[in-house]
């Protein structure tokens, strides 16, 4: 399968501008030119991979301000990154500002060919589909009246009906599917089930968690222009709702700051686990400010495991090198089915970790006492997350599988279960430690 | 799903039947929006110049006779000519900032939004030039081979105007007082233009200098294909091909640079 859309480390940086920031050359003559200096820069993307198949739809979800816009616009080519690259096989379509080239003084016929021509058709495209467009829209009654005394629901109809005949085989949509009432919503999606169908690929941002998941194959879960999360539809809309949901998204702030990180090394070398087929950004993607070196599934003896017979005991342990101080770093390991269904989702939130600080090698397994899945096929995927869940370090996905027999459970949400950090790790209670900590341990106190 | 495999991004490798249809429409839209709710229509466009000459006309033709031979004929070609080359750059500065959602449309191509706004301009030049020619019958001028010219005059004036409109168009996406500050500065080269008066008429020792502006030559050189007769002097046609590519070249170049930040900017 070839891929329609190839980003690679894609970054974009933005200024924030002083408020009194000249915008006249009388106001900067006068005022100094000292204040046409930007007062701060932070990062609006940082570092995004990540491919997506022909005929696939890849979601995008996250806070506002998190990156979505900025990122299908440079996936679009407006502006330019400031580091990155992005490939795209296939005519690009974009729903992203609707009506781009729309004025309320021309008639709804002349509106159709100005933006059917800016949206990338020609003359003679536009005239065939013109029928077609008019019909979508609902408007035939209307189109020859001037655009101003349309009503707003009315131009976004006949906007978005002039996007969708585009053809596109690769489409940006941007928080477009809330136009007009629900029967015309419906049109608009059985419009994007079709694309989908016709090989098109499709990068979908909206807020609305429910149609994302229902529209989505994969789903990118944005936070402050990093990459949390990317995997299927449902396990990470779920998890960014559960996010959401729980306030932690301002116990994050501050990720929108441009902070001394070292640059990612090349995700593919210096690799010393014997991983399989290990590659960027597919099933492998994060900062790797902390690297999972090795992964390991074992029985209760601590010997590998080939089959595994539910009921037994089970231990995941990860390898994890952290060249730098990295504090309060989440573990997680996910038990999928080979349907993508997730039957088991644990992580370290709420052991000793919480309030530790990891450097150098060490080790933290996951110690299942008893696991009760039932027989099939299942894979183990495993991650380490900045504090409070901001980004991750590294994920590895579907690289671990891990055949089950006998008779269990579909799912097994919370398996009677332990966490062991061992070998090597440099837990300190954080309070002795940096400020930050210490404000963070008496917040807890209080 | 209809279209080859293009090459990213798309519409840039597009044929040139996108372009020509993209460009007449914009143009299109230009025009209809300019008189879409005035009565009179596209008659602003002859009222305007016709106008201004009357007004020449009676200061330099009646109350301070400047005595140039044809002076009807003489001025509206001077009009006719800065007319263009001024409502251009005035417009140039609305090129981009006026189409936000055009520059922030993945592969529209930046690149031909000024030159939509001089091209407008040329149609509303082109729509006044029978006028012109009413007025070189009215005179009894005769139209000669040299009229051959004019099209080259026209082209050199579309490129040097071009040029400027780049500069313009990008500057004031940064600085939005520079419409302000350009009309100051129209007004200036207004003067410095022959529009009323004969090129001759600049003291000996500035004429180097002063000729280095193209739209000496520009102008002066309708005058020599409809008025005199006569072909414009190929050293000075050469000189003046050099200066307008410069500044196209710089505008250009300049608005290349800087349009990857409009969308941040806008």
């Amino acid at each position: 399968m070839t891929d329609a859309i190839i980003v690679q480390n894609l970054s974009k940086r933005f200024r924030r501008y002083r408020p009194d920031r000249p915008w006249t050359l009388q106001e900067a003559v006068l005022g100094g030119l000292r204040r046409l200096r930007p007062l701060e820069e932070f990062w609006g993307l940082r570092d995004v991979s990540f491919t997506v198949p022909v005929g696939h739809v890849l979601g995008i979800v996250g806070a506002n301000g998190s990156g979505k816009s900025t990122l299908l616009r440079l996936i679009g080519g407006v502006g330019r990154p400031d580091s990155g690259t992005v490939k795209l096989n296939g005519r690009i379509g974009a729903l992203l500002d609707l009506g781009a080239g729309f004025h309320p003084d021309l008639t709804g016929r002349e509106n159709v060919f100005v933006a059917g021509v800016v949206a990338g058709l020609t003359r003679r495209d536009v005239v065939e589909r013109f029928d077609s467009i008019v019909a979508f829209a609902e408007l035939e009654a209307f189109i020859d009246d001037p655009l101003r005394t349309y009503s707003t629901g009315m131009q976004m109809r006949l906007a978005f009906a002039v996007a969708v005949h585009v053809d596109p085989e690769i489409l940006l949509i941007d928080e477009v599917l809330s136009v007009g009432d629900l029967g015309f919503q419906r049109k608009c999606l059985d419009r994007i089930a079709d694309f989908k169908a016709h090989g098109c690929s499709i990068l979908l941002v909206s807020h609305e968690a429910s149609l994302v998941r229902e529209l989505a194959d994969e789903v990118l879960w944005l936070n402050g222009g990093r990459l949390v999360l990317r995997g299927k539809a449902a396990v990470v809309v779920d998890k960014y709702v559960d996010h959401v949901s729980a306030g932690a998204v301002q116990a994050g702030e501050g990720w929108n700051q441009a902070s001394p990180l070292p640059a990612p090394a090349p995700i593919s070398t210096g690799h010393s686990s014997p991983v399989p087929k290990m590659i960027a950004s597919e099933n492998r993607f994060g900062s790797l400010e902390l690297e999972i070196t090795g992964v390991r599934l074992v029985n209760g003896e601590g010997r590998p495991i080939d089959e595994f017979r539910s009921g037994n005991p089970l231990r995941v342990e990860i390898d994890f090198r952290a060249p730098r101080r990295i504090l309060a770093p989440i573990f997680q390991v996910y038990i999928f089915r080979d349907d993508d269904m997730v039957c088991c989702d644990l992580n370290t939130e709420g052991t000793e970790l919480k309030a530790a600080q990891v450097e150098g090698s060490g080790r933290v397994s996951l110690c299942l006492e008893r696991f009760d899945l039932k027989g099939g096929r299942y894979y183990v995927d495993v991650g380490c997350y900045a504090q409070n869940w901001a980004y991750a370090y590294d994920y590895h996905s579907d690289l671990y599988p891990l055949p089950i027999t006998g008779e269990g459970v579909e799912t097994h949400p919370d398996p009677p279960h332990h966490w062991e950090i061992s070998a090597g790790l440099r837990a300190r209670p954080a309070v002795s430690e940096l400020q930050p900590a210490g404000r963070r341990r008496i917040w807890r106190l209080v | 799903m209809t279209g080859l495999p293009a090459t990213w991004p798309g519409r840039r490798t597009a044929s040139l039947v996108y372009v020509r249809d993209l460009f007449r429409e914009l143009i299109g839209r230009d025009m209809k929006l300019r008189y879409k709710r005035s009565v009179a229509g596209v008659a602003w466009t002859l009222l305007n110049p016709l106008a201004e000459l009357g007004i020449l006309f009676l200061i330099f033709g009646v109350v301070l006779p400047l005595d140039i031979p044809d002076y009807p004929a003489f001025l509206f070609t001077g009009i006719l000519a800065y007319g263009w080359f001024q409502n251009s750059l005035h417009f140039a500065t609305n090129a981009v900032v006026g189409n936000r959602e055009l520059v922030r449309q993945p592969g529209f191509p930046i690149l031909i939004l000024p030159v939509v706004t001089v091209s407008t301009n040329l149609i509303h030049f082109l729509l006044a030039l029978p006028i012109l020619f009413a007025l070189l019958f009215y005179s009894r001028i005769p139209i000669t081979w040299a009229v051959i010219g004019l099209p080259l005059i026209i082209v050199l004036q579309f490129l040097f105007t071009l040029g400027l409109a780049y500069l313009v168009a990008t500057f004031h996406v940064r600085f939005r007082d520079t419409q302000y500050l350009l009309r100051v500065l129209l007004q200036l080269t207004f003067y410095l233009t022959p529009v009323f008066y004969e090129p001759t008429a600049i003291p000996e020792r500035y004429q180097i200098l002063y000729r280095l502006n193209p739209m000496v030559f520009l102008v002066d050189g309708y005058r020599a294909v409809l008025i005199r007769g006569e072909f414009p002097r190929p050293g000075y046609t050469v000189i003046t091909t050099l200066v307008a590519g410069a500044v196209l070249l710089a505008g250009l170049h300049v608005f290349r640079l800087a349009s990857q930040r409009f969308v941040d900017e806008l």
